[in-house]
């Protein structure tokens, strides 16, 4: 077999998209979330029920589209509500995961998309929650996507936008929120779950080319490294032809 | 003067205001230059419509930036081109659940205005909680209690959102006020002259904001008579009584996108978002080219059609042709008032 090359955004959408299943319903994020969903839809999980913040649930959006609620994402959608009713929908309990993007995640699956700096004098300011909060907060369990590096991966956020389980154990319950928090974190070096007993950050699997030492090395705590880590399956040829010819045939998204 | 922040959230004052609206079935038609005129005033609190880029009422923001009005408090869930304001006087402050471009990340002009202290955030909140409070408002109850932003500097950063316990279970939830802007200007698909404003795709907040807002200008693609609505009410997502103007607009949400009708305008979109914008030079530029050197948006689609060196109609067809068929946003045509081939003549109208 001839190697099959892939860029990091590509393995990431890949892992993540094998994480959603069939008949589950996934509150979509915009980012890269958006293309992995788009993916998980085309390979094993045609039945997954995508709800979007502009109010649309379970459309059969065209190629990758620019907005999580212009008329490519929400096209066939057999019904269109408003931003205010979904989040409600996923507060009553209909949305089994959320997926999410962010600028920096914590140890604890804390994410934050407000400021990098303080919040009064921010260094960078970012775009603010959007629907990111919401879906961290009402869920019932969360997957975050994103690129693996020290200042992205704090051991501490500069500021909590969406929560994980904030302090530690028990921090959700105290604070009054539903849903089990952070379930899986998606990188470009790995896939990362959270220790029962703990809540922090731990390695379950390392993607080819990289090791568990180099993983830490781009994290900015301990990272947790049990036994039983694997590597990453790669990208599969039918998984990367759906990508690149169906889900974002122009390259947009997956360069 | 009292500044837009202390009237955000008077709901007694905001009734006052609702009760000496008319109720008649007024022609509201005028031109989008003078319902700006009109409507917006300095300082007012300006909230963003539709999904920002997505049916957002681009011509009317871009009328704002012509007329140069001062001192707009944003509001935005989320937000995007009057932030650019804030560069030219325009965009005193802002009250944030999202300014951003997706996919193609931050809107330079905020981020600068908001990193140099020029720009003041006034509040942050989720999507979520934000379009409750204006549900709120449409629902007339004072607050609401939800379980966003619980735990998180959210909480900490918002000055209008109060932590308590559900008196019933004794669990902490957010308590979120019902919020009142001075001002909504809405696109729309088909409006008919007394305001009443039809859709296609998804209405996100407008419906909520219709009602919570003091004024509300409506822009339409197009005006259709006051029977076809009636025959059809139920994708009007505005009712008359809410709208203080309603002007016809083809258009009007270019370059973002207007479901069914055309898509985003991506290369414009790229370039501003990816390069003009990223520099204060760059977004003088793009407001002298775009916005004072044109005069309407039909002059600015021309330019946009010159820059890549098109003839303007077939510029607008090829954004057409991007479009999803409008029988995939609930209905087997486009009505009454509906049929396609229009616009082109319409543009071609006002491009002559």
């Amino acid at each position: 077999m001839t190697d099959i090359q892939y860029t990091p955004r590509e393995l990431i959408v890949c892992a993540a998209a094998r994480l959603l299943s069939d008949g589950e319903s996934v509150f979509v994020g915009t980012g890269l979330p958006l293309v992995g969903a788009l993916l998980a839809k085309k390979l094993h999980a045609p039945n997954m029920m995508a709800i979007y913040e502009c109010g649309a649930v379970d459309p059969e959006p065209r190629e990758l589209p620019w907005s999580v609620a212009c008329s490519w994402t929400c096209y066939k959608a057999p019904i269109i509500l408003s931003m205010s009713s979904v989040f409600g929908h996923s507060r009553a309990g209909y949305a089994d995961v959320g997926f999410l993007g962010g600028a920096q995640i914590d140890m604890y699956g804390n994410i934050n998309a407000t400021c990098i700096g303080p919040y009064d004098q921010p260094t960078v300011r970012l775009t603010g929650s959007g629907g990111a909060n919401d879906i961290a907060s009402l869920s019932d369990r969360v997957i975050f996507m994103g690129l693996h590096l020290p200042e992205r991966f704090p051991e501490k956020c500069d500021y909590i936008t969406s929560p994980g389980f904030l302090d530690g154990p028990g921090g959700r319950e105290r604070a009054g929120l539903l849903g089990q928090g952070p379930w899986r974190v998606i990188s470009h070096l790995g896939v990362m779950g959270f220790d029962d007993e703990t809540c922090r950050m731990k390695l379950i699997s390392y993607h080819p080319g990289v090791t568990p030492e180099i993983v830490q090395q781009f994290t900015g705590f301990e990272l947790l490294i049990p036994d039983d880590v694997i590597e990453t399956p790669k990208p599969s040829e039918e998984e990367l032809r759906l990508l690149r010819e169906e889900v974002d045939p122009n390259q947009l998204f997956c360069f | 003067m009292t500044h837009a922040n202390e009237r955000l959230f008077d709901h007694k004052a905001a009734r006052e205001w609702k009760l000496k609206k008319t109720r008649a079935e007024k022609d509201k038609r005028m031109s989008l230059k003078d319902a700006v005129a009109e409507f917006v005033e300095d300082g007012d609190s300006l909230i963003e419509t539709g999904f920002a880029y997505v049916r957002g009422p681009m011509a009317a923001y871009f009328e704002i930036g012509r007329q140069k009005k001062k001192d707009l408090v944003g509001i935005f869930t989320p937000g995007g081109i009057s932030t650019v304001w804030h560069e030219f006087g325009g965009l005193e402050g802002a009250h944030v659940a999202y300014v951003g471009v997706e996919m193609r990340g931050l809107i330079s002009p905020f981020r600068r205005g908001v990193e140099a202290g020029t720009l003041k955030v006034y509040s942050d909140w989720s999507h979520g909680a934000l379009s409750l409070s204006l549900r709120a408002a449409e629902q007339g109850v004072n607050y609401v209690a939800s379980k966003s932003m619980l735990g998180t500097d959210l909480m900490k950063s918002n000055p209008y959102i109060k932590e308590d316990r559900d008196p019933w279970t004794g669990e902490p939830v957010c308590l979120i006020p019902a919020m009142y802007p001075d001002l909504a200007i809405i696109h729309v698909h088909h409006a008919d002259k007394y305001g009443n404003g039809r859709i296609w795709g998804a209405v996100v907040n407008d419906t909520a904001i219709a009602v919570a807002a003091r004024k509300v200008v409506v822009t339409c693609e197009r005006i259709v008579d006051s029977a076809d609505i009636r025959s059809n009410p139920y994708q009007v997502i505005v009712p008359h009584y809410c709208v203080d103007a309603v002007c016809e607009v083809p258009y009007g949400a270019w370059p973002g996108d207007m479901p069914g009708l055309y898509y985003f305008d991506r290369r414009l979109q790229e370039k501003i978002v990816r390069t003009l914008w990223k520099t204060a030079e760059g977004t003088k530029e793009y407001y002298e080219k775009y916005i004072m050197g044109t005069r309407n948006q039909y002059e600015m689609l021309a330019m946009a059609a010159e820059d890549e060196g098109v003839n303007a109609i077939d510029y607008v067809k090829q954004l057409e042709q991007l479009a999803c068929d409008a029988f995939c946003y609930g209905m087997g045509s486009w009505g009454v008032g509906g049929e396609r081939e229009w616009k082109y003549e319409e543009v071609a109208k006002r491009l002559i």
